[in-house]
């Protein structure tokens, strides 16, 4: 069907999703998507990406404390630490669009999303995929899943969205997400 | 009857293969679609993935770019 239509570089991947084994992303093409209508203006979607990575770090803060393996809460507080890193990005390009001069203070207290990261919320991550939280490779697993979602949620946003612009960022935003996929499978690999 | 359609080759790749394509390049290089059901979709897809079941794809295709590689599963 596509050959017909001129598309010349068509590659089938053998095996299907059952071939896959690195990270996967669930739930229908829209979900999660309320968060994105599309019509956010750049400044919008830096305060909803901003919160996403906020309720990621938080996650990570409040298993660190609940974990008593020392090295499952070091992992935690660096995971966190990896989305204030984030966090800290995205607040430096919200400054760089935006045209009033804003403090952080002030740019925290216009998130109203309470979603985690992804677009799903803690409890529903914890059901959905019900880690070992003392053994690393399953908190890692898990962090990897989150971050496949949020990867997989700003690319369908990216497709979505009508202005050139918020497209780019999207994008950006996506391809962090991709990095940081890449950072979390080092530590399944130390 | 359009016998290219029948006759074209698709290229293929094994899923490790297809990941190394998709990690060389950035999402925008390439349309990644997936020919499934939505409820096979919504169990798991690979992050990006378009939904195109295959039965719409004939009616859809305008939504994908013919110059970029295609990643079909």
């Amino acid at each position: 069907m596509l050959a017909a239509k001129s598309f010349n570089n068509v590659i089938n991947m053998t095996g299907g999703i059952k071939a896959w084994n690195s990270e996967q992303a669930v739930g229908a093409e829209d979900a999660g998507l309320s968060l994105f209508t599309g019509r956010e203006t750049l400044e919008e979607i830096l305060v909803v990406a901003y919160s996403l990575e906020k309720g990621l770090q938080d996650f990570y803060q409040l298993l660190s404390g609940k974990v008593g393996s020392d090295r499952a809460k070091q992992l935690f507080k660096k995971l966190a630490a990896i989305e204030l890193i984030h966090q800290e990005r995205l607040f430096t390009e919200y400054r760089k669009v935006t045209t009033q001069p804003i403090s952080l203070q002030e740019f925290e207290q216009g998130l109203v999303v309470q979603a985690m990261e992804g677009g799903l919320t803690t409890q529903e991550y914890l059901d959905l995929y019900q880690p070992d939280l003392e053994v690393e490779a399953d908190v890692v697993s898990l962090a990897m899943a989150i971050e496949a979602q949020a990867l997989d949620l700003y690319l369908r946003a990216r497709d979505r969205a009508p202005a050139a612009a918020t497209k780019v960022t999207l994008q950006q935003i996506a391809e962090e997400e991709r990095a940081h996929l890449k950072q979390l499978g080092k530590l399944l690999d130390t | 009857m359009r016998w290219k359609q029948f006759f074209t080759p698709a290229k293929s790749m094994t899923a490790p293969e297809a990941k190394q394509f998709m990690d060389r390049l950035s999402a925008d290089q390439y349309n990644l679609v997936d020919v499934r059901q939505p409820g096979e979709y919504e169990a798991g897809h690979i992050p990006g993935a378009r939904l195109i079941p295959v039965a719409d794809l004939s009616e859809r295709i305008a939504e994908l770019d013919p110059e970029k590689p295609t990643l079909v599963y």
